[in-house]
């Protein structure tokens, strides 16, 4: 049975929980946020939205499976953590990138928030990919 | 900037295993990748070998408040043995492991399990030595419990409890410690202890949780049952992977907290060391003789094998740290070929209960050889590996004064040798009983790999007992580092 309310609620509520989600990654690291949470939240957009329309249409918006994003993640994390050698220094250090910006004023960008987005795609890929596979375990469409 | 890399390997090689779908590629990367790891692992011996130690700052975050990797000798030595076993166990696993397994993963998870490996060999503070606890854990649990059949997830919960358990009693003894200390990295919570006299006695309860976490990972004598009710459950390659590298981790940690901390309070844990290694050397070995499955006998035999490493330790000279480091590097090498073999007995006749089994010398000479080799290095036979490693345990305790001890554990030597020769004579010597029915496939299965990764550690464990004098001369300067506990203080915080 379609239920249209519920329906167009649920595709609300993805929006407004990936856009929260990416809210607090670039709230991270100075304050409560980071790549954890941020993720943990995206990925309950995604699940509500699987409750609602089947593991398919989420897999088919996601683009890649799920396992290649935590993969991806994992990548990001990597490359940030090996980034600072090639600047000859230890590995893990942050490294900015420094002055102001024409249009946006001063901003602080620096590695932590590419370590942040790796963490982001981990855990929203590793939360997709259990509840993913739960949910076709029990034939949940 | 080299002793990232042994931790960034692996690591990559998770994510590639991750990403890439061929089963042919992952398999022949995770060779390759295990390769380049052993190629790291002696390029950090040869520098250790010049400078003694190095170090990295993770972060570049200065000593007491980030996380140091700190490799000295010791450290080296178990790197470039875990390094080889690890790379020998993966050419072995390619044959050896069913295609289901593979195609799952199986060779992520066994990354999973070096990276947690490397990173407790570096580890120099205490809480980062427990996230690498967990992370080879994690692989670990994985790895046992893979497959899914009935008697392994039997095994597995064993397994899996009595870890976490141990998990718990370490995590928590850190946290009395952090909050006693206020610092959790080793070389500087060794000089507060050193600089504050009496403080150890408030430790006590923190260092009693921790060593216990130590002696449940290391399996010693009370705490060592999940071992041998686990290891004869997964595939033989994961057994000879977990019985070369993770008991080993354990006796690692507590080789290390000895040196850096308990020896404030000899009085206190030196009997209580000594006594752990007695009655693990004791039990071990009569428990072993009870048994009739050829894994039983074996992980029994760990438990034993390890008493010696902790006596070694308890001896605290020299001579006994250095038996302590050499029989650690026999052990992993020689343990791990006994269980390569039976892995191999296992793949011809489906069963590895000693009763029905025979004939297997006739069926194939090369490897009843390549077991006699291992078996009678772990025995203790000249001139394989293990006579000089039992030789040089008995010098430093008789040299100490401990003759009670050395005598206790030529007696464990003997009987070591009747459990050899027990699986000696059922396996390999004696006829398939006739009421048996006889293997109807007599064809060999391809063994190619299989025996190649063994043959290779068959010739480090001669290597290591013909040529022993650099490799002792080796281990009694990573032992004179280990006591000279200022050294690593002064090198870690400066």
């Amino acid at each position: 049975m379609r239920n249209i309310i519920l329906e167009k609620i649920v595709k609300l509520f993805l929006n407004v929980m990936l856009i929260f989600s990416v809210y607090l990654l670039f709230r991270g690291h100075n304050n409560p946020g980071g790549g954890f949470i941020a993720g943990i939240i995206a990925a309950t957009g995604f699940i509500f939205y699987a409750i609602i329309f089947g593991t398919e249409s989420v897999k088919k918006m996601i683009g890649l499976s799920s396992r290649k994003w935590m993969g991806l993640g994992l990548l990001v994390v990597l490359i940030t953590a090996i980034l600072p050698v090639f600047f000859s220094k230890a590995v893990l250090t942050s490294l900015w990138v420094p002055g102001d910006f024409p249009l946006l004023g001063a901003l602080h960008i620096g590695t932590p928030l590419l370590f942040d987005s790796g963490v982001f795609l981990v855990v929203s890929g590793m939360i997709l990919t259990i509840v993913i596979s739960i949910m076709e375990v029990l034939e949940w469409n | 900037m080299i002793l990232p890399a042994l931790l960034l390997i692996p690591f990559l090689y998770i994510i590639l295993a991750i990403l890439i779908k061929s089963k042919k590629v992952k398999t022949w990367l995770s060779f390759a990748f295990s390769l380049i790891n052993l190629g790291f692992a002696i390029w950090v011996m040869a520098q250790v070998f010049e400078a003694g130690m190095i170090k990295t700052q993770m972060g570049s975050w200065p000593a007491p408040f980030g996380i140091t990797l700190v490799a000295d000798r010791f450290s080296a030595f178990m790197l470039l043995v875990s390094a080889l076993v690890f790379a020998v166990v993966t050419l072995y696993s390619i044959q050896s492991v069913d295609t289901a397994r593979i195609k799952n993963g199986y060779f992520l998870f066994a990354h999973g399990i070096l990276m947690g490996v490397n990173g407790s060999f570096l580890a120099g503070d205490l809480f980062n030595l427990y996230v690498w606890f967990e992370v080879m854990l994690m692989g670990s649990f994985i790895l046992i419990s893979f497959g899914g059949e009935r008697a392994q997830l039997e095994g597995a919960i064993k397994y899996l409890i009595l870890n976490l358990i141990s998990s718990f009693f370490f995590v928590a003894g850190i946290g009395i410690l952090y909050g006693k200390m206020g610092t959790l990295n080793m070389a500087d919570l060794s000089q507060k202890i050193a600089q504050s006299g009496d403080v150890l006695s408030q430790l006590s309860p923190a260092m009693v949780l921790i060593v216990v976490g130590f002696a449940i990972k290391g399996a010693l004598f009370p705490f060592f049952f999940w071992l041998p009710a686990s290891y004869h459950t997964p595939p033989p390659a994961v057994t000879a992977l977990f019985a070369g590298l993770l008991t080993k981790v354990g006796i690692y940690s507590l080789i290390r907290i000895y040196t850096l901390f308990l020896y404030h309070s000899t009085s206190f844990w030196n009997p209580v060391v000594l006594w752990i290694g007695i009655l693990s050397m004791v039990i071990g070995v009569f428990s072993a003789s009870s048994q009739y499955d050829f894994r039983k006998i074996l992980s029994f035999h760990i438990i034993s094998q390890l008493g010696y490493v902790v006596i070694g330790l308890a001896f605290y000279t020299v001579a006994g740290l250095a038996a302590a480091i050499f029989f650690l590097g026999h052990n992993m090498i020689s343990k791990t070929n006994a269980f390569l073999v039976a892995g191999w007995v296992h793949r011809e006749r489906q069963t590895l209960n000693l009763k029905v089994l025979g004939d297997m010398f006739k069926k194939n000479t090369l490897w009843g050889v390549l077991f006699f080799i291992s078996a009678f290095s772990l025995a203790g036979l000249p001139p394989l590996s293990g006579f000089i490693g039992k030789y040089l345990v008995i010098k430093a305790g008789i040299e100490s004064g401990h003759i009670n001890v050395a005598l206790v554990a030529l007696f464990v030597g003997f009987f070591t040798l009747f459990s050899m020769v027990k699986i000696w004579i059922e396996v390999f010597w004696k006829n398939t009983p006739p009421e048996v029915e006889a293997p109807v496939n007599t064809k060999p299965l391809p063994h190619g790999l299989m025996i190649s990764a063994s043959i290779i550690l068959a010739l480090a464990i001669v290597g290591m007992g013909v040529f022993a004098g650099p490799v002792v001369n080796f281990c009694e300067m990573a032992a004179s580092d280990l006591l000279n506990t200022e050294l690593y203080i002064n090198f870690v915080l400066k």
